[in-house]
Formats: structure tokens, C-alpha cells, sequence
């Protein structure tokens, strides 16, 4: 597309209309989840909340170890770090299943990237459901009892 | 476009959402020219799309987005690429030096995605009246004058007029300009 001509193709109307074409023509739709991720972002950047960071997760750990065991089904599992508190999360055929650790009982908030909120009863021992599994970025957080809140980086399934 | 990208750094998702529809297909054809998976795609997107939101205060020059997120995605395109080289290396028990034809997606390429992002920059801020003119000529080689005339309430005299006349509004708009300018300093001119 960019020519190679020695004088500036863009001052010429036919050149610059056709550039134009397969600008706004594009060979490739964008996806819609590209798209939907990309406006989670958004939201979930402007949290304010202390951050527990991916510190695991089985999808990557299994593409490392690619065709040696790939066809173990195995759920699919997620691990997200503060400094003092710990989510684990696992995909099951009907849902998620976590546990937030320590425990300190409460509930967790399950937040998606469209702006609404559930909120998540934890057991005694910080053992949560999510039924069913998001279709849209989202993500975890825990308000601890004076107040502070950690939320989970964006987790897209 | 100054506007969104001002309005955005002040919490406005409606601002945002038009600029992920403007600059979406950007990150997504180089990820594609870099060949990467959809969920290398997703990843780099993630990283480039969170880089955007902290890097917003910091754009002062909203001309200067096409050329960010270029970059920004360029970059992150390479990391998911030497990651992948260096899981396959490990497999492989092969050197992490194996040309990997990922790696090559060609400069001129990038450049062109990024005049494509300034262009429909550029013309997301051109009048209702010349997006629908240039649009009508554009879908419709097949459409004469007069039928663009009729659908416009135009003149057919003024078609010819008005096309050049939009085209060099679309020049001047400011995405467009500072690709201009950054290709000519590139000797692309």
C-alpha cells in the first residue's frame, strides 16, 4: 500500500480515496470478545482496589508442556496474589469453584466488565461457587472487614 | 479525537468505547501480521488495551495514538513471540537463536496499519456530509453521479468539488497530518 513513488501518493484524491477503502474496509473483522476484552479494560483499570496479581495459571503451565500430556482433560485452574490474600479459582464443566485464602468468611463480589456485581457467599473456610461461568472479562473482590478492598486482575475464560 | 482521548482519561467509557472501535482492527491486523494465535491476540490485546488506559494521562498529543498503539503492540507482539520460541525451545531442546519466520512481519506492513488507523481517525471526524459522500463513492464504484446525486440532494456539479474538497479535510485532520509528517521524515515520500 505505501508506494515507493518518489512523489507523495497522498496528495493524489484517487490514491488517498482508495487507501481510505481498505481502511475502513478491513480484510479481517476484529472479533467480538477482542472487542469486549478491550472494554473491560476500562473498567476494571478505573478499580480502586489493592491488586491480587495472576500468579498461576494451568492453561499456560499445560502450552509449556504441549503434547506430552495435552490430552489429560484437566479443569483448568487459576491462582491471583496480594501480599496478604490469595484466590484460587478452577473452571468446572458447570461453573467456578474458588476459595479465597485466608480465610476470614465474608463474601467475595464477582464483578463484570458491563458494570454490574454479584455477590459471592464464602463458606467459613473462604470456599466459593460461581454458577455459570462468566462469558465476559470480570473479575474478584474481597472487602476486608475495616474497609480495604483487593481485587483480582482482569480474568478473561 | 483530542476530545476522547480527554474525555476517556476522565472516566467517560462511552469516550473509550469509540476509541476501541476506531483503533480496534489497529491492534488486531498487527497481531494477525505477527501470526499470533487468537488467544496470543487476546493476551497482547489485554496488555496494550491496560497500557492505554495508565498511559492516557500522559498523551498530550492525541495525534500521537495511532503511533502508541503501533508501537505498544508491536512490542507486545514480540514478547508473545519470544515466549513462544523459548517454551518451543525447551521442548525441542533446540537453540532459542531458530529463525522464527513470526518475528518477521515486515516494517512497511506496520506502517501501512497505522495509516489505516490515522485514516479512519481521520475521517470518524469528518461531517456527516462528506463520511456520507466518500462513503457512497467508495461502496459503489458501480453508482453513477447522478445516482449520488439523487441520494444526497446534491448537485451532480458539486460531487467532483465536494470529493476533492472532503479529501483535503481528511488530510488536515490531525491523525492523518502526523502520519503524513512521521512517513516523510521516514524518507516514505
Amino acid at each position: 500500500m505505501v508506494d515507493d513513488r518518489a512523489d507523495r501518493w497522498w496528495s493524489d484524491d484517487d490514491q488517498l480515496l482508495s487507501a481510505l477503502d481498505q481502511a475502513i474496509h478491513p480484510a479481517e473483522d476484529v472479533p467480538d470478545g477482542f472487542v469486549r476484552t478491550a472494554l473491560a479494560c476500562f473498567v476494571w483499570a478505573g478499580i480502586d482496589a489493592d491488586l491480587a496479581a495472576l500468579a498461576y495459571d494451568s492453561a499456560v503451565d499445560l502450552t509449556e508442556l504441549a503434547n506430552t500430556r495435552a490430552e489429560s482433560a484437566q479443569l483448568r485452574a487459576l491462582t491471583f496474589e496480594a501480599a496478604d490474600l490469595t484466590f484460587e479459582l478452577e473452571v468446572t464443566p458447570d461453573g467456578l469453584a474458588g476459595q479465597v485464602i485466608p480465610a476470614h468468611g465474608g463474601e467475595l463480589q464477582l464483578q463484570l466488565s458491563d458494570g454490574t456485581a454479584t455477590t459471592v457467599r464464602l463458606t467459613e473456610h473462604g470456599y466459593f461457587r460461581i454458577r455459570p461461568t462468566p462469558v465476559t472479562p470480570f473479575w474478584l473482590r474481597y472487602r476486608f472487614a475495616d474497609g480495604r478492598t483487593i481485587s483480582t486482575d482482569l480474568i478473561v475464560l | 479525537m483530542v476530545d476522547l482521548v480527554a474525555r476517556a482519561r476522565d472516566g467517560d467509557s462511552d469516550a473509550w468505547a469509540e476509541l476501541v472501535r476506531q483503533f480496534a482492527p489497529l491492534v488486531w491486523s498487527i497481531c494477525r501480521q505477527f501470526r499470533l494465535q487468537d488467544a496470543e491476540c487476546d493476551d497482547v490485546g489485554q496488555n496494550v488495551w491496560l497500557g492505554l488506559v495508565k498511559a492516557l494521562p500522559r498523551l498530550r498529543e492525541p495525534a500521537a495514538l495511532p503511533g502508541w498503539l503501533a508501537t505498544t503492540t508491536r512490542r507486545e507482539c514480540l514478547r508473545v513471540v519470544a515466549a513462544g520460541r523459548r517454551r518451543q525451545a525447551q521442548e525441542k531442546h533446540v537453540d532459542v537463536d531458530v529463525e522464527d519466520e513470526r518475528l518477521a512481519a515486515p516494517e512497511h506492513n506496520l506502517v501501512a496499519e497505522e495509516l489505516y488507523a490515522a485514516l479512519r481517525a481521520a475521517f470518524a471526524q469528518l461531517s456527516p456530509r462528506c463520511q456520507q459522500l466518500l462513503t457512497l463513492l467508495l461502496e459503489a464504484e458501480t453508482l453513477s453521479y447522478a445516482e449520488i446525486s439523487t441520494r444526497l440532494d446534491m448537485p451532480v456539479g458539486a460531487i467532483g468539488p465536494s470529493r476533492a474538497r472532503c479529501l483535503a479535510r481528511l488530510r488536515k485532520c490531525r491523525e492523518l497530518a502526523a502520519w503524513i509528517e512521521a512517513e516523510t521524515r521516514r524518507g516514505g515520500a
